[in-house]
């Protein structure tokens, strides 16, 4: 039976820092993967990520994923894939299981680091294929390139639903609409404001009533719910799609945790039962921790942090470091946790609707209760200045975990402060370069660039842009506004794209002064087509 | 219409194994080595993986990572393979599944 100093389940996020941060201190250590590829849902991940640089800000989810690997190969771990861990048994012993066999490994300390998996609700026909999971249809678009559908509805405005409903779009596919049963958009109001002004209408206080089709979805009736979640029959409405998507929460993957014995409880804000652990993720077994989505539910950036302290801890557990050096390290860990951990969607404020920002502005409701923010709120958030020239106009309304943007202003004209869930603001002395670092850094492309003095009578806007085909300078189509609403016909004037920029191309259009502020994305194409 | 994403605007183009010959229900079918079954049923158009015993529903791809077992079929002979995390090998005979068996080796009689 092979022998390590530490055995981590699951070489996702949280595992394999988990195994990194170990294995510096000298710890022999093997990681063990159920999938065909390492990573996790991290290579699933092609949007920036967000929180500040030592949360590894603006780098795209898989890159992220890639640079993990190097570094524990770098470190010697050893990562088995194909490997399903089965049991997790007295003295730290695991069967797993490979190809068609059981196999046993032994180690000191273990660290379960399996993750969560998709929720689903159900409605009449969702076990029709075409509904999936949120996490399904990404795995086929960015994983193996295959578009889940062509006609999709999304269920669910949570960040998942968001982000994936986005990507589909970045794959080609329709996005019919995006429905959610609560009346306000559950993630990030950056995020929704880039579905809504590429023109997805949002049903919120809407559920599905039922998904239509013999063989597999041909369509989908959602209807209005009233405040009991009861659906209000008079409001349904169909549309034509093949595929449905759920994005309707995570629940964790404790089941091996489980069954080795560790105090479980069952806690609605982790997500659903999960082992009970301490801030060092040591659980109620001797030596066995836990790190990520398993021990409760929260996204990549945070479940790296805490399998880097799971692996402090289970290399103090070991004798490979002493206590001192064991609490100095897990202090910058908890700091930057922290960080990540605070503002509008912490878990302390899951569910709560704040009247005004940290800052004391009033909160945009519009953006939490539609999906894209007013002019009347962009123009009243420190993010827009009364500037002469090109500046930026920050269009981050919300107390979110970031900051690239603040480091990507070589002038110093955006200020976010310590606190990463501060707004941004732009400083009025300072003179804008129109270089557009901040636009592509922002990782919520919430960020452009107006000029009101472009030309006689017309403004530029210069747009975050991840879509393709590239439309080229020249080429005439319409701007449409925050909510998708088609403004005003419009020139590409420039396009701009680097490697610095990392897939972000930067689009500016030229449209009337008095458009200025309004104008937010580029349709090309077809004059007629535009109906919303 | 190709399901197919030909030039992701993050990821460019996939890497891919080669071009092979594999057999849905007798069809031929072509997919590329390596990717999960279900992917390639996917681009062929193949949305119905398998029918239950009971009510001879439709099944088919759910969660795409091999957890929910929905889009089980019949691989080279054997029942209940997750197509969403078997790789695809040339000359590969998938069959819909029927319950636990291959739909079309069903009697009559058999089928709900």
């Amino acid at each position: 039976m092979k022998r390590y100093d530490l055995i981590v389940v699951g070489a996702g996020p949280s595992g394999l820092s988990a195994a990194i941060e170990a294995a510096k201190y000298g710890l022999n250590v093997a990681v063990f993967d159920e999938n065909t590829r390492p990573g996790g849902q991290l290579f699933k991940q092609v949007h920036k990520f967000f929180g500040s640089k030592e949360h590894k800000a603006k780098i795209r989810g898989f890159q992220i994923g890639q640079d993990l690997l190097a570094e524990a190969k770098a470190l010697g771990v050893e990562v088995i894939l194909n490997a399903t861990v089965t049991g997790l048994f007295q003295d730290k012993e695991i069967t797993v299981k490979i190809a068609d066999a059981i196999c046993h490994y032994k180690a000191d300390s273990i660290i379960v680091a399996t993750g969560a998996a998709e929720n689903t609700v159900p409605f009449a026909g969702w076990t029709l294929p075409g509904v999936m999971g949120a996490g399904a249809a990404q795995t086929l678009m960015n994983l193996h390139g295959i578009k889940p559908g062509n006609k999709i509805l999304m269920l669910g405005s949570g960040n998942v639903g968001l982000v994936v409903g986005y990507q589909l779009l970045q794959a080609g596919c329709e996005l019919a609409a995006l429905v959610d049963a609560s009346p306000k958009v559950g993630g990030y109001g950056v995020h929704a404001a880039k579905l809504a002004r590429a023109g997805v209408p949002f049903f919120l206080s809407h559920t599905i009533v039922q998904a239509k089709g013999n063989d597999h979805v041909t369509g989908v009736e959602i209807a209005q719910v009233d405040e009991n979640w009861k659906v209000i029959p008079a409001s349904k409405k169909y549309f034509e799609v093949d595929t449905i998507c759920m994005a309707v929460g995570l629940s964790p993957m404790a089941q091996l945790i489980n069954m080795a014995g560790a105090k479980m409880e069952t806690n609605p804000q982790k997500g659903g039962c999960v082992p009970i652990s301490n801030a060092y993720g040591e659980t109620s077994l001797a030596g066995v921790f836990v790190a990520g989505d398993v021990a409760g539910v929260e996204e990549a950036s945070s479940a790296m942090i805490e399998g880097h302290i799971a692996g402090v801890s289970a290399a103090a557990y070991l004798g490979f470091i002493g206590k001192e050096e064991q609490i100095s390290r897990y202090k910058d860990l908890e700091s930057s946790l922290c960080k990540l951990r605070q503002g509008m969607f912490s878990l302390e404020n899951r569910g709560k609707v704040p009247s005004t920002t940290e800052e004391g502005y009033a909160t945009a409701n519009n953006l939490l209760y539609q999906g894209f923010c007013t002019e009347e709120e962009v123009l009243r958030f420190p993010g827009t200045t009364k500037q002469v020239g090109v500046h930026a106009v920050i269009e981050c309304l919300q107390n979110i975990p970031c900051n690239p943007c603040q480091e990507a202003c070589a002038r110093h004209c955006i200020k976010i402060g310590e606190k990463i869930t501060s707004l941004p603001s732009v400083d009025e002395e300072k003179t804008c370069s129109g270089c557009g670092m901040c636009v592509a850094s922002c990782s919520g492309q919430a960020i452009f660039l107006v000029d009101e003095s472009y030309a006689d009578g017309y403004a530029s806007v210069t747009m975050p842009y991840e879509f393709l085909p590239l439309p080229q300078v020249g080429e005439i189509g319409w701007a449409l506004d925050r909510s998708g609403e088609a403004v005003c016909k419009t020139e590409v004037v420039q396009v701009k794209t680097s490697p610095v920029f990392d897939h972000t191309n930067l689009l500016t259009i030229k449209v009337p002064v008095d458009k200025a502020m309004s104008a937010r994305f580029f349709k090309g194409g077809v004059f007629h087509a535009i109906h919303k | 219409m190709t399901m197919r994403i030909e030039n992701h605007p993050i990821l460019g183009d996939f890497e891919k194994g080669r071009l092979v010959k594999f057999y849905c229900d007798n069809r031929e079918l072509q997919g590329y080595e390596g990717e999960p079954v279900a992917a390639a049923l996917r681009a062929a158009g193949i949305l119905v993986h398998r029918h239950t015993k009971k009510n001879a529903a439709p099944r088919g791809i759910f969660c795409a990572i091999g957890r929910c077992t929905d889009c089980v079929m019949v691989i080279d002979g054997k029942a209940n393979i997750r197509t969403c995390v078997t790789p695809l090998v040339e000359g590969m005979q998938v069959q819909t599944q029927y319950g636990t068996a291959a739909k079309s080796e069903c009697k009559q009689g058999e089928l709900a």
